[in-house]
């Protein structure tokens, strides 16, 4: 093209670009390269270890124990594991599967798009 | 160029301070600094690889750099979310065709409307900067020509009314009679004021349009100056430089 020069323009106005510093001011900032959704995943399994550790815990206590009240203690202890664990098994289940569900909606439209192009390119070559 | 007086300071809307980043283990940008201002047109040159769209993916929070940082209107925005910066106003126009090929032309621009606008608002503002996409607004997207596919792809970062705005390679695989036609919507736009980021591997499409260019090689932008100064030296530095 043409090297002129571009007229002079005016600059974007006032208030937009007010508009966009107060955004800007607003957004939360993680920092770094947080990835929230791999650390909770993380978080969950090993919570989820946890809790069966926990469980495993009392078992061991309630099988060496000498009265029923103890045995009460490490059935109690025993839940708070196992609650432990499912807590962990969701909260991993639910951020491993936005991270696989995400990944899998974009192969859906690279796949589309890739389709798409062979459609057209048959259309055009008259087959 | 510079009329609003709340930024006389001329701190850029965008810049990217000593950035290096790149994927997994492989280092693409080694210490990008590049600034932009309210109103400007930033032409973003360099051969392939060189690391042009990287340097659109930490300016659109794609991708975080591992060291060096982010900053908007003066704040360091380093590792905010993309969508975060999208809604303050950030957008991106991605490389090849930024559009749901299987989706028509209008529900592609309802997709803009996840910064909270009305549809209604997004289309009017669509078609009257692209006409010719009313008249197509039923049609799948995905057989739309390149430049009406590339028109729809800017429609819809327009349609968020962004303050920012990144453009990748415009005119990839286009016609040059199709690009002058891009172009002179990017003039278009430029005009209203919009700060933008273009990124370019051939200069001349580009040169009317920016105030500003920088010619990215190795992951570092090696020139920066006015366009008419980038101009002369752009052939030895595309050919004789830094080899
Ligand atoms: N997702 C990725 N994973 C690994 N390496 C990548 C990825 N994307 C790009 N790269 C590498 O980073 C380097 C720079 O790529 P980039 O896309 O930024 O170049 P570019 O300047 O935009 O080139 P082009 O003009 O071809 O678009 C290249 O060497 C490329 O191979
Ligand atoms: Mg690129």
């Amino acid at each position: 093209m043409d090297d002129v020069k571009p007229p002079a323009r005016e600059t974007m106005s006032p208030s937009r670009l007010a508009q966009f510093e107060a955004e800007v001011t607003k957004m939360r900032v993680s920092g770094g390269g947080a990835n929230p959704e791999r650390t909770a995943a993380r978080v969950g399994i090993g919570l989820t270890v946890l809790g069966f550790v926990v469980a495993f815990i009392s078992w061991w206590s309630a099988y060496n124990a000498g009265t029923f009240e103890d045995i009460h203690r490490a059935a109690i202890f025993a839940l708070i594991g196992v609650g432990m664990a499912l807590v962990g098994a969701i909260i991993w289940l639910r951020n491993s599967l936005t991270r696989y569900l995400r990944y899998w909606i974009i192969r859906l439209v690279y796949e589309q798009r890739e389709q798409t192009d062979r459609l057209l390119e048959r259309r055009d070559n008259g087959h | 160029m510079m009329t609003n007086p709340a930024f006389a300071a001329r701190t850029p809307v965008l810049e990217l301070v000593a950035v290096h980043a790149g994927y997994g283990r492989i280092d693409v940008l080694h210490g990008v600094d590049l600034a932009l201002h309210a109103g400007e047109v930033y032409a973003l040159l360099g051969p392939n690889g060189a690391g042009k769209s990287t340097t659109l993916g930490v300016a659109s929070g794609q991708i975080v750099p591992s060291s060096g940082g982010l900053m908007l209107c003066g704040r360091d925005v380093t590792g905010a979310a993309p969508d975060a910066l999208a809604r303050a106003g950030v957008c991106v126009v991605p490389e090849g065709r930024g559009i749901f090929p299987n989706l028509t032309v209008a529900e592609n621009l309802r997709m803009a409307t996840f910064t909270g606008m009305r549809y209604p608002d997004v289309s009017a503002r669509a078609f009257t900067q692209f006409p010719r996409l009313r008249d197509r607004r039923r049609q799948m997207a995905g057989t739309l020509s390149g430049g009406e596919q590339q028109m729809l792809a800017m429609a819809r970062a327009l349609a968020t009314d962004p303050a920012v705005l990144l453009v990748d390679e415009l005119s990839m695989g286009l016609a040059p009679i199709v690009v002058d036609e891009l172009y002179d919507h990017v003039r278009q736009i430029a005009a209203a004021g919009l700060s933008i980021l273009i990124v370019e591997q051939f200069v001349h499409e580009i040169l009317g349009i920016a105030d500003v260019a920088g010619i990215m090689l190795h992951g570092r932008i090696e020139h920066t100056g006015s366009t008419t100064e980038l101009a002369d030296g752009l052939a030895s530095a595309y050919l004789g430089g830094k080899h």
